[in-house]
């Protein structure tokens, strides 16, 4: 089930309702039951492949408590966890990639033997199996107690809300809140809808309106002109930021209704000032889990430069395997890898100095600010291109067609949706949409929500633009 | 608990006033944009029209080179030349279309008589899960009973059932895979999908004797188009059933146009088989919507003549002009009942190479053995004519007459050459009306004779009844295996 949907907007309530009515000691078969039914609207068998993780993880977890102080069992419990999790995340989102250029090569190499997979990536599954791993490292570590209900680790990784696209939970947050008794607040509740009144402002007026742009100039970079193919860049830099934010900001509402606080996973991030501030900003539940899991046990920053910057092109490699099986995606990591290493030699090399003004000091921070945004944006062409002969196509198109092509020919009204969007990007810097609507009076609050409700009603696309992230 | 109170009222008040902004300032640029079929009925309310023909694009087609390229919506208003006719045309439209257009006419409409389309193929599979559906059930959503801004909610969760390429084509495909279709005689296939591989395999070969993929690819696709039997979880038929139910609810005088079909062409092409499925379903509509209170069926099916179909190599309802006063004509002779003052006869010629008999019937035994002739003096054959077409309506008492349509050819004074062929193999009904329609080349012989006749002749003891015998001679062309490209008529 996809969030801008009318079966979301009738499951919704149901189960929010459901989950108030009924005492404690049934909410979580409530919940699990509403999962299940909200994974299942997409491809039904899939949740077979959900359940294989969540039995191997679960059972790893009590395994690696009850044989705690044997290390070397203990260590091959998660060794097993996490080999047949990710053979899971192999299978279903690397075979074909694999099989598909190993025949390439042996096609080079003269062997003309094709055995390409077809398989099909079941929706969310690059994120439900980084929460599961999340769960048996913990446990691992002896942060987190293993979970002894299995209807409750199941629904620690199946949570509707954030199912799908994340965030990534860790079972300190989420699954310590499953166990909590939560009263009915009016403060919930109010929270909730305007997080999902503004989530589905900006997935389905901004980013959903600028796909069709988007999609457009992707299609055919070389029939547009630079500028159009230029602006078709900046508007993609938009379009998957009010997509995912969007997502992400509807799956803290749906929670919050319950009484459930998951984790923020933007923080405004085309106001970095720098690549390595970018991921502090932009999808924080997978940096973090980077952050804990890959770059920290390598060695983290604690190490030589030449070492740091070995864990940083393995973090973000991964970053960008993870988005998914091309190549694009592979460069895309490898890009911002490299970059975020430039940007620290430099700053090591020329140390940053105090402004002699706070207004050099502004000005020098809004240069750093659209430094880092084109900078992103340009990477965002390698995410975004279907392949390397399309994001070539976008590159050259960028720099050679100033003279003739098509003109993107923006709608006004577009404009105005995109302002909008960026002044309350700008208005929530370092804040939240329900938070921010706190100290404000009842008038404008109201106003505000029309406003949004009214838009999102009204100018919405009603072309179908699927959340991109759907696709890992 | 009062404060949840409050604000659910708020909330209410809030959705009450945007719909308000909405419907007021925002509604109608909505409509032209995403749903233009909603104009279709305000078109009709701002002209007080009393007649409404909802149809597709068999209303609206006509050949490139016509002078006379009016909608059979135009051609019926001539009947009825002081009753105010409009229409409600959209492509692609179905039964579905239409009740979604009639619910949306307002109560208080000055509309007294509804034609509403009836497609045979529109029945079938491949129609259900056209690609051209979800385009189509877009545009209804805003015609939805719910408030404007619900409406346009509803458009922008993408509340119609939107389906892919691949999911249509599978969904067809898997119609024509377990959909079993059943014969009262021996045929080798079970489903369309046998039936159209096995035909697809065989291939149909030219007069010279190769393989043609054009005909061969045109066969199939009468097969894939009509190869169907509708039965009573047709998902069409709750839609018309829904026509009917609203027409007695609103008081409406409601007539069903059952569309002509390339009976012709589908005969052959494809054969008897092919023959059987399209009556079949054709009697099943007339038995299911012919009987009721309120509705007339009126059935064009067999009426026009492959050399009045515009498409020669697709499955289409676009008529050339005679096409389209051939069912302007039969609807008014309907409408007839319900507006029988103001009805005004319209004369029309057709094309020359065309000889209607009309409806009255005639019984042909062995004391009068033979129905109407066609009879054409020397030179009268057009030299690009090389096909006749030659259909009527025959009704049989029992199968043991001895019927026949004969060709006849007076090469010399003294010298008379005579084909026959036997009717039978298409007469299927007994003691109903039952059509025949044969498609037979213009051969030397007859193009060189001195007279030429054409007539039903039965000399059995055996009476059988026969009315609108028509008889259509027509250019190469439409010669099974040439690609079909209309001509200048």
């Amino acid at each position: 089930m996809v969030f801008n949907s009318i079966e979301f907007l009738i499951f919704l309530p149901i189960v929010v309702a459901l989950f108030y009515l009924l005492p404690q000691k049934l909410r979580w078969v409530m919940l699990l039951a509403a999962s299940c039914v909200f994974y299942m609207w997409f491809v039904p068998k899939y949740i077979l492949i959900l359940l294989v993780t969540i039995i191997i993880d679960f059972s790893a977890g009590i395994l690696m408590e009850n044989y705690a102080d044997r290390p070397k069992l203990k260590k091959t419990f998660l060794i097993i966890s996490i080999v047949s999790t990710l053979a899971v995340l192999m299978v279903f989102e690397y075979l074909n990639f694999l099989t598909e250029n190993l025949s390439l090569l042996l096609a080079q190499m003269g062997i003309e033997k094709r055995w390409v997979t077809h398989i099909i990536l079941p929706i969310g599954l690059s994120f439900h199996t980084f929460q599961s791993m999340s769960y048996v490292i913990e446990v691992y570590r002896g942060h987190q107690k293993a979970e002894r209900h299995f209807g409750y680790y199941s629904l620690y990784v199946m949570f509707f809300p954030q199912l799908v696209t994340g965030p990534i939970e860790r079972p300190g947050n989420l699954l310590r809140q499953l166990h909590e008794k939560k009263e009915l607040h009016y403060e919930n509740i109010s929270k909730g809808m305007r997080l999902i009144i503004y989530g589905f402002f900006i997935k389905m007026v901004v980013a959903d309106n600028l796909g069709a742009y988007v999609d457009k100039v992707y299609s055919a970079p070389s029939s547009y002109n630079s500028w159009s193919v230029m602006l078709a860049m900046a508007f993609y830099s938009f379009q998957i930021y009010c997509d995912f934010f969007g997502y992400s900001t509807i799956a803290l509402g749906s929670a919050k209704l319950m009484g459930f606080d998951i984790s923020d996973n933007f923080r405004t991030p085309y106001l970095a000032k720098s690549i390595a501030e970018f991921w502090h900003r932009w999808h924080i539940s997978l940096s973090t889990w980077f952050r804990d899991y890959v770059y920290i046990p390598l060695g983290g920053s604690r190490v030589k430069f030449g070492r740091w910057a070995f864990n940083i092109m393995v973090v973000f490699v991964l970053s960008g395997i993870w988005h998914g099986a091309a190549w694009t995606f592979l460069f895309w990591g490898f890009a911002h890898g490299l970059l975020h290493i430039i940007e620290k030699a430099l700053r090591n090399r020329f140390p940053e100095k105090e402004p002699k003004s706070k207004w050099i000091g502004y000005g020098l921070d809004a240069l750093r600010i659209a430094k880092t945004f084109v900078l992103v944006t340009l990477f965002w062409v390698m995410f975004r291109a279907s392949d390397f002969a399309n994001m070539k196509d976008m590159f050259v198109s960028a720099v050679t067609n100033f003279g003739g092509g098509d003109s993107l020919g923006v709608k006004p009204e577009m404009w105005l949706y995109l302002g909008l969007f960026i002044l309350s990007d700008l208005l929530l810097f370092n804040s939240r949409f329900d938070q921010w609507c706190d100290n404000k009076p009842i008038l404008l609050r109201w106003f505000i929500y029309g406003l949004l409700i009214f838009m999102t009603v009204v100018c919405s696309s009603v072309n179908s633009f699927p959340f991109i992230y759907f696709q890992f | 608990m009062k404060k949840f109170l409050i604000r659910i009222l708020m909330a209410a008040a809030l959705l009450f006033v945007l719909n308000w902004i909405y419907t007021k300032w925002f509604f109608k640029k909505d409509v032209a944009e995403h749903s233009d079929i909603l104009e279709l009925v305000w078109q009709v309310e701002a002209d007080s029209c009393r007649i409404v023909y909802l149809g597709e694009s068999s209303n609206v087609t006509c050949g490139a080179q016509e002078t006379d390229k009016r909608k059979i919506s135009a051609y019926l208003a001539e009947y009825f030349p002081n009753v105010k006719t409009g229409d409600m045309t959209k492509e692609a439209s179905h039964a579905q279309t239409y009740y979604y257009l009639l619910k949306n006419i307002p109560k208080k409409s000055t509309v007294e008589t509804v034609v509403v389309t009836m497609n045979l193929r529109s029945f079938d599979a491949r129609w259900i899960y056209s690609n051209l559906e979800t385009p189509l059930r877009k545009q209804l959503v805003l015609m939805e009973d719910y408030p404007p801004f619900v409406n346009r909610l509803l458009l922008a969760l993408k509340a119609y059932p939107i389906r892919s390429e691949e999911e249509l084509d599978s969904l067809t495909r898997r119609h024509w895979r377990e959909d079993p279709l059943v014969f009262p005689f021996d045929f080798e296939w079970d489903n369309v999908y046998q039936w159209d591989s096995a035909t697809a395999w065989q291939g149909r070969h030219n007069y010279e004797g190769e393989y043609d993929p054009k005909w061969t690819e045109l066969v199939c696709h009468y097969i894939k188009s009509y190869g169907f039997q509708i039965r009573d979880d047709n998902p069409r038929l709750k839609d018309f059933d829904d026509i009917v139910a609203l027409s007695r609810k609103r008081g409406w005088n409601l007539v069903f146009n059952l569309m002509a079909e390339n009976v012709d062409k589908a005969n052959g092409l494809v054969g008897k088989e092919l023959m059987y499925l399209m009556k079949q379903n054709h009697d099943y509509l007339l038995d299911r919507y012919g009987h009721l209170d309120g509705v007339t069926v009126v059935d064009n099916l067999n009426l026009v003549r492959d050399v009045d179909f515009i498409d020669q190599d697709w499955t289409t309802e676009h008529y050339y002009e005679d096409g389209r006063r051939i069912i302007a004509g039969n609807v008014a002779k309907a409408l007839k009942a319900y507006y029988p003052e103001e009805y005004r006869n319209v004369d029309w010629k057709r094309d020359a190479g065309h000889y209607y008999f009309g409806d009255a019937v005639q019984t042909l035994d062995k004391n009068q053995p033979y129905g109407p002739t066609l009879t054409l003096p020397a030179d009268s054959l057009r030299t690009d004519w090389e096909r006749v077409n030659v259909a009527f309506m025959m009704r049989q008492a029992d199968t043991l007459h001895n019927a026949k349509l004969a060709v006849e050819s007076l090469v010399a004074h003294d010298n008379v050459l005579v084909s026959y062929i036997d009717v039978k193999p298409q007469i299927q009904k007994i003691g109903e009306w039952d059509f025949a329609t044969f498609d037979l080349s213009v051969d030397p012989i007859m193009r060189n004779a001195l007279q030429v006749k054409i007539f039903v002749y039965n000399p059995s003891d055996d009476a059988v009844q026969l009315k609108d015998m028509d008889v259509s001679f027509r250019p190469a062309y439409l010669k099974p295996g040439v690609k079909g490209e209309p001509q200048q008529r």
